[in-house]
């Protein structure tokens, strides 16, 4: 585990990497769902619940011809992945973590003023994603704050 | 060791998530059967899990024999795009295949997803009962871009049953009358027993096509499948 370390601040830290693997493991589920979703076309028919398929059957919704849900699930996967080498000591791991996390950060605001904006709809699988992301960021920054310097 | 302990850990969660995306892909494309013939008049109650089929509205609004060997039902909203987007794919599919399939519609209007949903079933359910309804069907949907963003659509509904030529007065006062509200009540309420949660769903024979079938090109080969297996 993280340094092998019982100072408080170690601590604190193996805490925030835990949390990190858990809301990265809600924002793979979710995307996941969505991507499932997408391939079968069950989020292009419109729903009682307003919002998705407009949101899901933009052009927004696919990049570079993946569904963006797939690419969102590899994101979580790697925040997930990288957190959990993190929590058992591999340094350069938690060091690769930051810059993904504010990536996908910038990215979910992004996609926000799309969904406010753009197609003025709300899906709220989206928006579940978008939450984890910024749950994963303030994670992330309390990490960095309370890093132990090596 | 222990150093592998992170990797199994990622190799396992990978393991899951391929698993369960695999699951939930099946559970989503499999064709749900719907026992036949389905005129029984057995209560829908809530809607939610599929029930004994009951009857929609009578008589159904139907587009071609009704001895053809491929009986499509669409549940379908006016305000959907994907529906809107099917329209052209059915018109083009009745060309294709004749009097061998014949098209039934329900109407299933999404509310409160979509707002205009009930005013654009009831237009073509009121234009229905001047004998109008698959004129007016066909003009919601080549239309919907143009109403669909508008806040007051009545006028422009108003608008299509004038070029149809009905009478507006028996119009106005259809659209807004039970006999137009019920219709659309049994409809939903047989799409309900159905187990249908969005639209557009497609029936032909009693199951659902999956809705990643409903491109031309891969409802073709459904129907011509089912005619195949018809004869």
């Amino acid at each position: 585990m993280i340094s092998g370390s019982s100072s408080p601040a170690a601590k604190r830290q193996k805490l925030l990497h835990i949390l990190i693997v858990l809301f990265s493991l809600c924002g793979l589920a979710d995307s996941i769902y969505l991507t499932v979703e997408h391939i079968t076309g069950q989020s292009v028919r419109c729903t009682i619940v307003a919002g998705c398929s407009e949101v899901l059957s933009s052009s927004y919704a696919v990049v570079g011809g993946y569904p963006l849900a797939s690419i969102g699930a590899l994101a979580y996967f790697t925040v997930f992945s990288l957190a959990i080498l993190a929590l058992f000591g591999y340094r350069i791991a938690g060091t690769l973590l930051l810059p993904l996390v504010l990536a996908m950060c910038l990215v979910s605001l992004y996609l926000i003023y799309l969904q406010a904006f753009v197609i003025h709809a709300f899906c709220q699988f989206c928006l579940f994603s978008a939450a984890t992301t910024f749950m994963l960021t303030v994670l992330m920054l309390a990490l960095w704050k309370t890093r132990v310097p090596s | 060791m222990k150093r592998l302990i992170p990797f199994i850990i990622i190799l396992l969660v990978l393991g899951a998530a391929v698993a369960s995306a695999y699951y939930l892909k099946r559970s989503s494309t499999n064709v749900q059967p719907v026992t036949r013939p389905v005129n029984s008049s057995s209560p829908s109650g809530s809607p939610g899990a599929p029930q004994t089929p009951v009857a929609g509205a009578e008589p159904a609004h139907v587009l071609g024999p009704k001895s053809a060997p491929v009986q499509l039902e669409e549940f379908g909203d006016y305000e959907c795009p994907p529906c809107g987007l099917l329209h052209p794919i059915l018109v083009q599919m009745r060309k294709e295949f004749g009097d061998k399939i014949a098209i039934t519609f329900r109407e299933f209007p999404l509310v409160p997803a979509h707002q205009h949903a009930i005013a654009a079933a009831s237009s073509a359910e009121a234009a229905g009962l001047q004998g109008k309804f698959w004129e007016m069907h066909d003009l919601l949907y080549e239309n919907q871009k143009v109403w669909h963003e508008t806040f007051d659509v009545r006028p422009i509904f108003e608008g299509y049953a004038k070029q149809l030529g009905l009478d507006m007065d028996r119009f106005k006062q259809d659209v807004n009358g039970d006999a137009v509200a019920q219709r659309i009540f049994l409809d939903g309420k047989r799409g309900h027993s159905l187990g249908v949660k969005g639209t557009p769903t497609v029936f032909m024979n009693g199951r659902e096509v999956p809705f990643e079938s409903l491109p031309a090109e891969k409802l073709r080969v459904v129907i011509e499948n089912e005619l195949k297996g018809s004869r």
